[in-house]
């Protein structure tokens, strides 16, 4: 315990330094400008920054990787509220009452409530970090080589079923990453494999080329395909940013169940800030004492969607860090972030690497407090930046997926390599295939190849070895769980949806619509 | 739900995919094709189970075609030259370096989105100014140079 207290206090002591500082600010402000585009993603985002992270100190790296994360999520609200256009999913349920606020003069108190309730949804997350993911990280002490091999497993079934139309699809998406994975020379014997003639994959496909080009080139692909129109003029605001004392006062209950829905929903795999910003509204509508007040421009649906939002950055990190199972895209292209540092999920990072990971939660919980300050201070800039055309934005984004891909070895074949992914990636949008399973399976694909050849060599090549253990059972059971879990996700999200819209229907769709974009 | 006929082309590909691997996989050494074997035989599976599935979705409910839905509100001619304008890029850099390449594609990405000039030449500056701060000078990163102007030195 007091060892612990220790490692906490001296992660604070490191994450104080002036760069780590200077870093989060820069991270936040990035991640709150590219939340609030609409063409844009958090998960894009983070892909995009990843190579700018490489020369920088590991904790320095994820503090930059997670303060875009957290800015992200947040910043999809300032459109939502002010051009009814959510900048990311997570903010579907905020532009519900957020715009109403503004139609009425009050957006100024509707941008306050969103940074407020987001900087308490945050914070309070960083508590169940704190508490449950050395925890849970004890837990992978008793993992073998079989059991690596089922988590490989388990990590792809619950990624593969989360965000597409149809489960086998999902899987085929995170089966053909497994493949993909294979590339290169093999891991254990170092005999050629499937190499194309070129000695440049011998060590394989490059996961950062590969995570730029499926998250963020094949956005450009994604936006280029649209015809270009003219973002709506984000209105101008001359409230003041602030509630006044029985308003948080009466907020603060909201922002508390929201924490806990938040926490809940970005501990579950296979769920997201999507889901929980709109049961985080429903919440908060149905514990309201002015119902009347919903759909009408409510400051507790605000902070209910908003602090649910937020609250899902630091649950989600939780099984990321611990397990090596991301939640949802951002979790996984984090993870590639902490793979590319040398890094590995798992009890090390609470062990050999506790300083490290101490001050990379030190630095999620003071990146919080940036965004507040840099939410409250610069949404009237943010507001107009968000305005910023898909034609702007397609070369500028194509160029920096160009020098991302480039910076990592100075190869001009890893653009060739990113370019292709991105073609791929476009492909796999439009085609209802998950793109975040193909990274999950490029990152988990060489832990679970070495996890079953240790497995079956230790056995005499006898597959009996995979089923041996209580633990490998445990995780065959959750593989199951993780296949059958998106059809109860998406019942809970669509039943969450259909709450939190009664009344609101017509907004919804046009929201929905904006949001498929 | 109806058969979408785009999915064959998905079930066609993964097919492909799963052949070419295959006849690399067999001239493996004995333990080298243990893991890719069983990524094979796993989206061969994956892959066939779909097929089946949607054999089943064509008899209970009808095909569709898919398209009209998968590429809805498509302009195909600016995703086509955003596309091929990104890979003349990529060659342009091998050749030209980066700063020169970067500014004949953006100039000629925002000229055909008819971006306003004024616009496009901030559009420009900043991001060649990004790049040489962030990966020249912060990062240290050498950034292409071009043959031609290599050898043009």
């Amino acid at each position: 315990m007091l060892e612990t207290l220790g490692l906490m206090g001296a992660g604070f002591i490191n994450a104080l330094t002036p760069i780590n500082l200077l870093m989060m600010a820069a991270g936040v402000a990035l991640g709150i400008i590219i939340g609030c585009m609409p063409g844009l993603s958090a998960a894009m985002g983070v892909a995009l920054m990843l190579p700018l992270t490489f020369t920088m100190k590991a904790e320095t790296g994820l503090i930059v990787l997670g303060a875009i994360y957290c800015g992200a999520i947040f910043g999809g609200s300032i459109s939502a509220i002010l051009i009814h256009t959510p900048g990311t999913p997570a903010s579907a349920a905020t532009a519900i009452e957020g715009y109403q606020m503004t139609l009425q003069g009050k957006a100024g108190k509707a941008l306050f409530t969103a940074c407020y309730s987001s900087f308490w949804g945050g914070l309070l997350s960083c508590i169940s970090l704190y508490f449950f993911a050395p925890l849970l990280a004890q837990l992978t002490l008793k993992f073998r080589s079989a059991e690596y091999f089922w988590l490989s497993i388990f990590g792809l079934t619950i990624i593969a079923g989360v965000s597409g139309k149809s489960i086998v699809k999902g899987l085929i998406s995170g089966a053909l990453g497994l493949l993909i994975s294979t590339i290169g020379l093999d891991p254990v014997t170092g005999a050629k494999r499937v190499m194309f003639g070129q000695a440049y994959f011998a060590e394989g496909i490059n996961t950062t080329c590969a995570l730029i080009g499926l998250f963020s080139m094949s956005q450009v692909f994604i936006l280029a395909e649209k015809k270009i129109k003219a973002r709506a003029q984000a209105t101008k605001f001359s409230d003041k940013m602030s509630l006044t004392r029985d308003e948080r006062k009466m907020i603060r209950p909201t922002i508390l169940r929201s924490w806990v829905i938040g926490n809940i929903i970005g501990l579950l795999p296979g769920a997201g800030a999507a889901i929980a910003c709109f049961l985080g509204y429903n919440t908060s509508k149905s514990f309201s004492k002015h119902k009347e007040q919903f759909g009408k421009g409510s400051i507790e649906g605000v902070a209910g969607s908003e602090a649910a939002n937020n609250a899902v950055t630091g649950g989600s990190l939780i099984p990321t860090l611990t397990l090596g199972i991301p939640g949802e895209s951002v979790t996984a292209v984090l993870m590639g972030g902490l793979i590319i540092q040398g890094l590995a999920p798992g009890p090390e990072l609470f062990g050999k690497y506790a300083p490290m990971t101490y001050t990379f939660f030190a630095g999620f919980v003071l990146v919080q407090f940036f965004m507040l300050g840099i939410g409250l201070l610069g949404c009237r800039g943010f507001a107009q930046i968000s305005r910023l055309s898909d034609a702007i934005l397609i070369p500028c984004v194509t160029v920096l997926c160009c020098v991302g891909s480039y910076a990592i070895h100075k190869n001009i074949l890893d653009i060739v390599v990113m370019m292709t992914f991105g073609v791929l990636g476009y492909f796999m949008r439009k085609l209802d295939l998950n793109t975040a399973a193909v990274v999950l399976a490029l990152i988990l694909g060489p832990i679970g190849e070495k996890g079953l050849r240790n497995a079956l060599k230790s056995s005499g090549g006898n597959p009996a070895i995979l089923f041996s253990s209580v633990v490998s059972w445990v995780l065959i059971a959750l593989c199951i769980v993780g296949i059958l879990s998106p059809m109860f996700m998406s019942k809970l999200e669509k039943k969450a949806e259909k709450e939190a819209t009664a009344g609101t229907a017509e907004d919804i769709e046009k929201l929905t619509e904006e949001d498929s974009v | 739900m109806k058969m979408k006929k785009t999915d064959i082309g998905v079930i066609v590909f993964m097919y492909l995919v799963c052949a070419y691997f295959y006849t690399q996989t067999i001239k493996f050494q004995a333990d080298s094709q243990t893991y890719p074997m069983f990524t094979i035989a796993l989206l061969f599976g994956l892959t066939t189970l779909y097929l089946l599935q949607m054999i089943v979705a064509a008899k209970k409910h009808g095909v569709e075609s898919g398209v009209d839905t998968v590429f809805k509100d498509l302009q195909p001619k600016q995703l086509l030259v955003c596309l091929l304008g990104a890979i003349v890029y990529v060659v342009l850099m091998y050749f030209f370096g980066f700063y020169i390449s970067t500014v004949i594609f953006m100039a000629a990405v925002l000229l055909y989105l008819r971006v306003p000039l004024l616009h496009s030449a901030i559009a420009i500056v900043a991001i060649l100014a990004l790049v040489y701060f962030a990966f020249g000078k912060f990062l240290g990163v050498r950034l292409p140079v071009g043959t031609v102007i290599k050898m043009l030195r």
